[in-house]
């Protein structure tokens, strides 16, 4: 079954679907297979949006703790609107939104409750253990892994507004700029622009570290 | 590794059609999109999403319902209401409505109130998950409680007169 709602959309020359493990084209494919019952079409589903989804939560800056309910929020919620999506190609650009949404619930109830937790991620680094983990592991990978961090540090030390757009656009596969304005609420003609100005940012601090 | 990007177009590809300007825009382009290439390998490597996530998204499919109606949140005191002076823990108030039946719940540290609308029998779970959940019975009058309060992830599955109604699925 081949569903041919191939979105046209392109903004300032990038493609919507700019390659990855889901192409963003069968989204909606894959969504009207997992109404129909398909669990397998699901699973390819959370592999081809999980990153995008956790990309916008870690874009907000959450505790650990939130950041992890709010992504499961997401998804339940996701699942239980399944089969009442409205375009069910713009499933990424839902989701990114729904995490948007989320995340910022949690920051208004936190700046109410004064809370003190520590929504700092600096130097937080994930214990899940990736095969490129292992990789960057062994000696000959050492100075990879040193450019990694470097690049990572100088990353989280971007003005809010650089950092929080470069997480989201780091998403695996690499969100249409459609999800990229859902996730962040700014208009899809900025991004391009606000792309370029914090990348060229970033490389600026590298080359001034030395780094690349 | 020398600076040399402008010598030679990265990854060797010859440029088409520059047009005004626009060679060095593209070079740029190419430039900023190596180093976010770069950048989301290293999420990858750094800050992936967890596992753990992962699994839990998947289990999820088992929450589609087509079946279900969805009560969606037309309340809460966390958005919506201005917090009382004084009061360091109010009950958390929560709205939710599909079409003809609305449900208003209180969540505390104490666990759950709530009260089905129009009054009316139920059976209630509080789902924190795709996992079942011990139902409670709603009264004549629709109340009904729970002893644990939710913590993280919930919704209500509401089972009354042949018809199963969810809330939309909150973080506690």
């Amino acid at each position: 079954m081949r569903v041919g709602t191939v979105p046209s959309a392109a903004y300032d020359g990038v493609p919507y679907t700019r390659g990855g493990a889901v192409d963003r084209a069968d989204v909606g494919a894959l969504v009207r297979s997992a109404v129909d019952g398909d669990a397998a079409a699901w699973k390819a589903l959370v592999e081809g949006l999980s990153p995008l989804v956790w990309s916008v939560v870690r874009a907000h800056r959450l505790s650990d703790a939130d950041a992890h309910e709010v992504y499961q929020t997401v998804w339940f919620r996701f699942a239980q609107h399944l089969g009442r999506l409205r375009e069910p190609e713009k499933a990424g650009s839902w989701l990114a939104s729904t995490a948007r949404h989320e995340c910022l619930k949690v920051l208004r109830s936190l700046r109410r409750l004064t809370v003190t937790s520590d929504p700092h991620l600096l130097d937080r680094v994930s214990e899940d253990r990736t095969p490129e983990q292992s990789v960057l592991d062994s000696e000959e990978a050492a100075a990879e892994s040193e450019r990694i961090r470097w690049m990572w540090q100088e990353f989280e030390e971007l003005g809010e507004r650089c950092r929080q757009l470069l997480r989201v656009l780091m998403a695996s596969p690499p969100p249409s700029y459609q999800e990229v304005s859902a996730a962040l609420g700014i208009a899809v003609g900025s991004i391009g622009p606000l792309r370029q100005r914090c990348l060229r940012r970033l490389r600026a601090r590298l080359d001034a570290r030395g780094a690349l | 590794m020398k600076d040399d990007v402008n010598d030679t177009a990265p990854g060797g590809e010859p440029f088409d059609d520059p047009g005004p300007d626009g060679f060095d825009d593209t070079a740029d382009d190419l430039g900023t999109g190596l180093l976010e290439e770069s950048l989301r390998q290293a999420a990858a490597i750094l800050d992936p999403v967890p596992a753990e996530l992962r699994r839990l998204a998947v289990e999820a499919f088992a929450l589609h319902d087509l079946d279900a109606r969805i009560a969606e949140l037309t309340f809460d005191s966390v958005v919506d209401a201005i917090p009382v002076r004084g009061a360091a823990d109010p009950p958390r108030m929560l709205t939710f409505r599909a079409d003809e039946v609305t449900v208003d719940v209180e969540v505390s540290a104490q666990g759950l109130m709530g009260q089905v609308l129009p009054p009316q029998r139920a059976r209630v779970e509080v789902l924190s998950g795709p996992q079942r959940a011990v139902p409670v019975d709603a009264d004549d009058m629709g109340r009904f409680t729970s002893d644990t309060p939710p913590a993280g992830p919930f919704a209500l599955r509401l089972r009354t007169g042949g018809r199963v109604v969810v809330t939309e699925w909150l973080r506690a």
